[in-house]
């Protein structure tokens, strides 16, 4: 399968919004999990840690202006802003004559739950279950990012919203491959979103992880295909999912990994970096467990990028390529070569992707 | 090139659960409309919706438990096993990495949603039990077709809003003519919620008692629920296993507005139609029936009808909307209106647009089928669907060469 090219790319995270910063500052971890940084004013609901991985002074307005900003929420904020600057790293310009060929994909868990859930609170807590406001409507439905930065950027081809947690950047991959082969679009933006909020930080401290890791927020979306550049910064070789039903999903991980690495035609040596979407810090790690059965006993150097800036949902893998990205050539970059991703979303879903440097 | 058909529906809606008691629903133009019961209502000036009474999700799922799933997860789990049973498929005889799920939903599981929310504001954050944050995620919808048909290709949930189905629909016809993929469970789910329910409301866009879409004094929607799923196949798989086709997925169409996050836009969605139309290698006048998005709101069936026109001209096919019986049924919605349109082709019939009752000056050229069904040939179906977000998607549907 010819690969994609992945012409330029974006991200906002807790290390700050250059992509170089996120990959400074795991190669200064070097696995050793950042403690965060205390949240602040960004939340007024009490927190299960005082401590969390935001993106600092992030402020839309200051960005982009008053006009169309004022009833993002801070996930289409993040969206909105990281596909501006995948677009401008990429040096493709929007116009007339491209528009309806550029099209986007996200991925999301449940799009902002804060937004969703606040929305639903106000149906209990006003004087009549009706008393919300229409203009913030949109705003609990998933696809809002999405359909905001469209609007923003002027981009009328193939629109998509993916879920799956830390899985959906993977389906986005996915689906973007897929329209670019089948001539829908010529380039697509691909990236992953999710905010920091109260409800966020309990959904990750009472859900399943524990809330091991910090919990954290960031935007990353990447400018696949498109011809300004043939040769491109990197490229994706080739993205697989699975399902393990019955429990098996570690089993359908290795599957998947074996697959991604006959699809891009390389041998297990060839991966010179695993990247997992985990954000646990002890014990048994099934996502590694799972992809070094694929390698059959080679052992990549390893990035877990949680551990820098928390746990992002449904933006941790695609912040995790970012880092094995983002450095210049000349820094003491992450080794350079073949990245094997991968993500276990809820259930059974599975994922993983080689993404050459 | 593969072709890709239909050989299974599995519609779990307010008019009927299952493709004889839906297309009989259809044929009757029958009303799943009724005061909503999951919420209460009594707060709201507007009281109907389209709900799925007495779902009982155990008497359709065979190894999904249902006590682990949400609602809408519950809805898509059943529509896939009433699509696998229809369409006489012995999953143990099919490659189950080459058998994938796609799900579209506008709010995913919304009733878990509400119900995490409502303990929050009673008790806080910390009181909110873990088993509601397990069954929140959106991607689950499809992990449910998954889990319960013990399928291990793709798992994905689309969060498109209210054309999600037509683009599941629509990549699982690429996963499919593309060699990925022998069969697909494609379609919708969504659940009747409150927060919805006073989102439209204060919009402007909810009607209070009956949809009546086309007709001259058309106010708005009703929330719907339900699950739609279409077993999708290539031809090759279908014959091999002597499998009944419905009808012929012959390709679809997407593009986004890039405008306005919810107004309908006519110009694009117009563009819509013509992507679709040469996606699938047809013309305007092939096509014998048009499965309208038609929400029943002004705005919407006026536009709607105006991008028609613009494409077709002035004599465009007929154009009904199912969502006058079953209400606006979100991410599922699409999904509906496929199943509606396979019927059509399949057994030579237009399901009306029940409830009107005034012909709008507007729409003078549009035959939206009023209240009866309509025998017709039905050779060729257009598909719409379109969402907040400017996401429009048409998939057309041919019949079975």
């Amino acid at each position: 399968m010819t690969p994609l090219t992945i012409n330029g790319f974006a991200a906002l995270s807790a290390a700050g919004d250059r992509p170089e910063a996120l990959a400074r500052r795991v190669a200064a971890l070097a696995g050793e999990c950042h403690p965060g940084a205390p949240v602040g004013g960004l939340v007024t609901e009490p927190l299960p840690r005082a401590e969390g991985h935001t993106v600092r002074d992030f402020d839309v307005r200051a960005r982009l202006g008053r006009r169309g900003t004022s009833f993002y929420d801070r996930a289409t904020a993040l969206a909105v802003v990281a596909c501006g600057e995948a677009l401008s790293d990429s040096g493709l310009t929007v116009d007339d004559t491209n528009r309806a060929r550029i099209g986007m994909v996200l991925g999301t868990t449940v799009g902002s739950l804060k937004s969703t859930s606040d929305y639903s609170r106000e149906t209990l807590v006003q004087e009549k279950p009706y008393l919300v406001n229409p203009m913030l409507f949109p705003n609990t439905v998933m696809n809002c990012a999405a359909g905001q930065a469209a609007i923003r950027h002027g981009l009328k081809g193939i629109n998509a919203t993916v879920t799956g947690g830390p899985l959906a950047f993977f389906h986005a991959l996915r689906y973007a491959s897929n329209a670019i082969r089948r001539g829908y679009v010529d380039t697509m933006l691909v990236g992953a979103v999710e905010e920091f909020s109260a409800h966020r930080a309990w959904a990750s401290a009472l859900g399943p992880a524990g809330g091991e890791v910090l919990p954290g927020e960031g935007a990353a979306v990447f400018v696949i295909g498109g011809h300004t550049d043939p040769a491109g910064r990197a490229a994706v070789c080739a993205v697989t999912t699975g399902y393990g039903p019955d429990g098996t999903a570690e089993q359908a991980l290795t599957d998947c990994v074996a697959r991604a690495l006959h699809v891009a035609g390389v041998a297990p040596t060839d991966v010179t970096l695993l990247a997992t979407s985990e954000t646990i810090t002890s014990g048994r790690r099934p996502q590694r467990a799972a992809a070094l059965r694929a390698l059959r006993g080679h052992r990549p150097a390893e990035l877990v990028v949680s551990r820098a800036a928390g746990d992002c949902g449904a933006a941790t893998p695609a912040l995790a390529l970012v880092a094995a990205l983002g450095l210049p050539d000349d820094g003491d970059r992450p080794p350079s070569g073949l990245t094997l991703l991968t993500a276990h979303g809820t259930d059974g879903g599975v994922g993983a992707a080689l993404v050459r440097r | 090139m593969r072709r890709v058909v239909v050989t299974g529906l599995g519609p779990v809606s307010s008019i009927g659960t299952g493709v004889t008691a839906f297309g009989a629903a259809l044929r009757a133009g029958r009303s799943g409309i009724s005061q909503i019961t999951s919420f209460d209502p009594s707060g709201f000036p507007y009281r109907n919706g389209g709900e799925v009474r007495d779902f009982d999700p155990a008497a359709w799922l065979r190894r999904l438990p249902p006590e682990r799933w949400g609602r809408s997860s519950q809805f898509a789990a059943a529509a896939a096993r009433l699509a696998a049973d229809d369409a006489k498929l012995d999953l143990d005889t099919v490659d189950r990495s080459r058998a994938h799920a796609v799900i579209g939903t506008t709010s995913g599981e919304s009733v878990v949603l509400e119900a995490l929310t409502a303990h929050l504001v009673e008790a806080g954050f910390d009181a909110v039990p873990p088993r509601l944050i397990e069954q929140l995620p959106a991607g689950r919808l499809a992990h449910a077709v998954s889990e319960e048909l013990g399928l291990r290709g793709e798992s994905l949930t689309l969060a498109t809003a209210c054309s999600a189905s037509n683009y599941a629909i629509g990549y699982a016809y690429d996963l499919l003519v593309t060699g990925e993929s022998d069969v697909v469970f494609a379609g919708g789910a969504d659940s009747v919620c409150r927060w919805a329910h006073a989102g439209f409301y204060r919009l402007g866009a909810l009607t209070e008692t009956a949809c009546t879409p086309f007709d001259r004094d058309r106010s708005g929607i009703l929330t719907g629920e339900g699950g739609a799923v279409l077993a999708l196949e290539t031809r090759e798989h279908a014959e091999a296993r002597g499998a009944y086709i419905y009808a012929e997925v012959l390709g679809y169409g997407l593009n986004c507005d890039a405008n306005h996050p919810v107004a309908p836009d006519r110009d694009s969605i117009a563009e819509c139609i013509r992507i679709a139309h040469r996606n699938a290698g047809v013309t305007p006048d092939q096509v014998d029936y048009i499965c309208a998005h038609g929400t029943g709101t002004p705005a919407n069936d006026l536009v709607e009808a105006q991008a028609v026109l613009e494409v077709f001209g002035p004599e465009p096919p007929p154009i009904s909307s199912i969502k006058s019986m079953i209400g606006h049924t979100m991410g599922a919605a699409s999904g509906f209106g496929a199943i509606a349109s396979t019927l059509a082709i399949e057994q030579g019939f237009l399901p009306p647009t029940v409830n009107w009752s005034h012909p709008d000056p507007q729409l003078a050229a549009i035959d939206p089928v009023p209240n009866e069904a309509r025998s017709a040939t039905v050779r060729l179906v257009q598909n719409n669907g379109f969402a907040f977000g400017g996401n429009n998607a048409i998939v057309l549907l041919g019949a079975a060469q």
